[in-house]
């Protein structure tokens, strides 16, 4: 077996992965979507073995196949940036819930002293 | 020095792990709002693993803010200015739990912002000669931002990692919205100038830290350095947003 067809076997295995994950609600469909646009180029490209041999010899690489790991290289780092930006986004949406929830814990403290003040008097 | 009624003050400590100099901070501010009455002391607590916060119960007077995570400098003293905004405080001023801000200067703070001179007032150790030696190498730091700053702002900062700032009801409705979260010293000063806010600076005593460990050990100084650099020039290419 090639190492085409190997490659394609592995990215559709995870192309299912990746599909069954939605299905059972583990990954957010919006989160999906990059993956599933990965999957769908790397694995048409390890098909299309064409394709893959005259990108190679255009970009002057020996080893077609080893298109396919700078390919797969290029889609993990995007991958792995837009996880870093979704972080951030979480980071600075924790910061704000967390500010909030002690302002308000500070009003509801004031509220009770005042009442417990009231109900003394 | 008189206060017209309408003018409310705002002091923001921001406070984690410090149990050790928080009551002597807390004592020095309550002497100075027997004085002034329009002064109103609020800690953020955050996130402390020790006493802090019981500690600072024992001041009825105190605001406490207690964060229920620690969220880093920048974040719990915005929880400050949110406060401040919400509560239509017209003055915030920055001071550090750790005793090295005195609170006899806190007037020169003010005083600027009240007649209009600044939009935010810097307490700087180095605009007249003053006691703090304070080391070699954070002196050099100092120096370092100094040269940044002017480059980029056209303007002097003689103390620009200096916490001890006060802010007029314009300024603290920016940080409300936005406050640098990394090292908001330093960035803050850029992003003013891009909003075209004036900043002054003022002559104040600094004590050396009594308690506590410094945010900036001397073995982090240079990678410290390193990453405020860029902070400084993200925060000048750093779309402003308009609020």
């Amino acid at each position: 077996m090639s190492i085409t067809l190997v490659s394609f076997f592995i990215i559709f295995f995870f192309f299912l992965i990746v599909i069954e994950s939605v299905r059972r609600g583990i990954l957010e469909t919006k989160y999906s979507i990059l993956w599933i646009i990965v999957c769908i180029v790397l694995g048409v490209m390890s098909l299309a073995t064409d394709f893959l041999e005259q990108m190679a010899y255009l970009l002057g690489v020996v080893y077609a196949p080893s298109l396919l790991f700078l390919f797969g290289l290029i889609a993990s780092l995007i991958l792995i940036f837009d996880l870093t930006r979704r972080i951030s986004n979480l980071n600075s949406r924790l910061i704000a819930l967390t500010q909030e929830y002690a302002l308000f814990r500070e009003e509801s403290n004031k509220e009770m002293t005042k009442q417990e003040k009231e109900n003394e008097q | 020095m008189k206060f017209p009624a309408d003018q409310n003050i705002l002091i923001i400590v921001p406070a984690y792990n410090e149990e050790k100099s928080i009551s002597s901070t807390l004592s020095q501010l309550s002497e100075i709002k027997e004085e002034l009455p329009v002064i109103d002391v609020c800690v953020i607590n955050d996130g402390s693993k020790d006493n802090t916060s019981k500690i600072v119960k024992q001041y009825p007077d105190v605001i406490l803010i207690d964060l229920p995570l620690n969220l880093g400098i920048g974040g719990a003293v915005q929880t400050g200015y949110k406060y401040a905004h919400r509560h239509g405080y017209s003055i915030a001023i920055q001071f550090d739990a750790d005793g090295q801000h005195s609170a006899e200067d806190l007037t020169k703070l003010i005083q600027p912002i009240m007649d209009g001179e600044a939009d935010m007032v810097i307490g700087s150790r180095f605009v007249q000669k003053t006691s703090y030696k304070g080391s070699l190498a954070r002196r050099i730091g100092i120096y370092y931002f100094y040269l940044i700053l002017k480059a980029l702002t056209k303007q002097s900062f003689t103390d620009p990692t200096s916490g001890y700032r006060a802010k007029n009801a314009n300024v603290i409705k920016l940080f409300a919205n936005h406050y640098p979260k990394d090292y908001p010293e330093p960035e803050v000063l850029i992003q003013l100038y891009k909003k075209g806010f004036k900043s002054k600076e003022v002559t104040v005593n600094m004590n050396d830290r009594q308690e506590g460990e410094s945010s900036i050990t001397p073995l982090k100084t240079i990678y410290y350095m390193g990453k405020v650099t860029l902070a400084i020039f993200m925060q000048k290419i750093v779309r402003s947003k308009t609020i």
